[in-house]
């Protein structure tokens, strides 16, 4: 959840403290481009803040799609509602669009692009990128726990050019072989399925991982974790290079946009 | 019977109707709701009436990220989930309102949404595959909303949070039967005409029902009411640990208890209900 009370700007990540929540922001950040579309559902405050300090440092022209097409600037909250008394935020619409513009947006060669860049969570994450929000499967292979639904992930998820998932959570209930339920397919299922390509990023709490030949691969480990306990947090055999960097920490260029978020608050 | 319902996330539920059908008994009913769909769909699954849902997911954001009663009654098989994502909800929707017996749709294929709903269908045509979606038509659509005419004219608000109009059209376009819709307030029809853009509904039943969505919110009008969800989600979660005494109460203090929407909001409590308002409004 992201706290803007007027001067100070603290990120806060549920499960999370708040020295890793801001270095996960600002990793998020550090992969959005200027002149790209980025798009994310609910319970997503942090993508939000990371699409902002984005555009406070190096992408100007990054459009945030956060529930409707808002373009110059984003308004702090959730996406849908706000419980805000004085939400004034209607004043800054440039343009209306009813959720199911996401049918003709979402097709990659809309020049109307639902987004370039898409974030994706989920219940389980497995080895080869697909993630899972419908449920878990029980020992006779029915679904025992029941998730929130796939929400807007699926279509989006496979038709966006660059998806990265998000994981606050690193364990090993999140992170399996393979998921109980596909929401979204990843690396091999996209191929089975006849599409190119699949998830480029995974960033959680203790580390970032890519992909190679459609496998997870640990690229960095945040500071205050190794990759000792990032391999035992995962439930699966994590691909390792040679060298495995720390996840570069928060620059302080990035601690001083983040502090001036607070500015970019039309309530500020 | 197949019934669809406004509302998404916290926003437009049209609840005083959801009150009224569980008054009522109705049961077996087949929700169209969402695509994200909230405390409508979740109260009328705890009160018995549904046999099956039609949305993309069932949350309350910040509050339950798997919305309580839904979990418990599918978990149980109580309930069957038509699932699916927010696009291939809109699409069935679409082939519903133009009529024809499927679309084809780019996104969900490899996924496991085939294999958890046997309407959907994963094809290739033109060494393309595609999830073939089948046309849904509800027998009748409730939709709560900001305002609306005399002539059926329903408006989003101005004022709405980021300007957001939902799944209000798409659902009244697939409707195979009345499209009803209750409204904070009815405005003149010159009013309408002034502001054309405004509608997002022609045609619909409408009913005057002030705070209709509540415990939901209205698009710049009034907040939902995260207190009474939260006693909600106790309660629920209560019930699914053994214990249904609490949600028992609740449906008994907020609709059983009520002859009618203004016997419930007499229940919740005029300063309670005053205290959501946004002060745009």
């Amino acid at each position: 959840m992201i706290t803007a009370t007027g001067k100070s700007h603290r990120v806060t990540i549920r499960g999370v403290d708040e020295p890793t929540a801001t270095l996960m922001v600002c990793v998020v950040a550090r992969e959005l481009r200027d002149g790209q579309v980025v798009a994310f559902g609910l319970n997503a405050d942090a993508m939000l803040s990371a699409a902002m300090l984005a555009q406070q440092l190096h992408a100007p022209d990054l459009r945030i799609r956060h529930g409707l097409r808002a373009e110059r600037g984003m308004v702090f909250g959730a996406a849908a509602w706000t419980d805000r008394r004085d939400d004034d935020s209607w004043r800054r619409v440039e343009y209306l669009e009813a959720h199911d513009a996401i049918l003709r947006t979402a097709n990659p060669g809309s020049p109307m692009r639902f987004c370039d860049v898409f974030f994706i969570g989920g219940m389980q994450i497995d080895r080869e990128g697909s993630t899972n929000l419908i449920g878990l499967k029980g020992p006779d292979g029915r679904l025992a726990v029941r998730g929130p639904g796939s929400i807007g992930t699926t279509s989006i998820g496979t038709l966006a050019a660059d998806v990265i998932l998000f994981s606050p959570e690193h364990s090993p209930r999140r992170f399996v072989e393979t998921v109980d339920f596909v929401s979204v397919p990843g690396w091999k299922r996209r191929a089975a399925a006849g599409l190119a390509g699949g998830p480029r990023l995974c960033i959680t709490s203790k580390a970032v991982m890519d992909f190679e030949d459609g496998s997870m691969r640990l690229l960095s480990v945040h500071p205050g974790s190794t990759v000792e306990e990032v391999v035992g947090a995962t439930g699966f055999p994590l691909l390792l290079g040679n060298d495995i960097p720390t996840t570069p920490a928060p620059t302080d260029a990035e601690r001083r946009a983040l502090g001036d978020l607070a500015a970019e608050d039309f309530r500020a | 019977m197949t019934v669809g319902l406004s509302g998404f996330s916290y926003q437009n539920p049209p609840m005083a109707i959801v009150r009224q059908i569980i008054r009522r008994g109705l049961r077996d009913l087949t929700l169209v709701s969402g695509p994200t769909a909230g405390i409508e769909t979740d109260l009328l699954i705890g009160a018995g009436c549904v046999r099956r849902v039609v949305a993309a997911g069932v949350a309350f954001e910040r509050i339950a990220g798997i919305a309580p009663m839904f979990r418990y009654h599918a978990e149980r098989g109580d309930i069957e989930v038509w699932e699916c994502d927010e696009c291939i909800w809109y699409v069935a929707l679409k082939a519903g309102a133009w009529g024809v017996p499927y679309l084809l749709w780019p996104g969900g294929v490899g996924t496991s949404l085939p294999e958890l709903n046997n309407e959907l269908a994963e094809i290739e045509e033109g060494g393309r595959r595609y999830l073939r979606v089948p046309a849904i038509r509800p027998d009748i659509v409730f939709l709560h909303a900001a305002e609306a005419d005399a002539f059926g004219n329903v408006r989003a608000c101005r004022q709405a949070y980021l300007g957001r109009s939902f799944a209000e059209r798409a659902l009244a376009e697939a409707c195979a039967g009345p499209v009803i819709c209750t409204v904070e307030s009815i405005v003149a029809n010159e009013q309408v005409v002034a502001a054309p853009e405004w509608t997002v509904v022609h045609g619909a039943l409408v009913a005057h029902a002030p705070w209709g969505a509540h415990p939901g919110g209205v698009s710049g009008r009034y907040a939902p009411d995260l207190q009474h969800i939260r006693a909600y989600t106790r309660a629920a979660i209560e019930l699914r640990r053994g214990n249904d005494e609490p949600y028992r109460r609740y449906l008994d203090a907020f609709i059983h208890e009520t002859a009618d929407h203004d016997g419930y909001l007499r229940a919740v409590g005029d300063h309670e209900l005053r205290s959501l308002r946004f002060k745009a409004a």
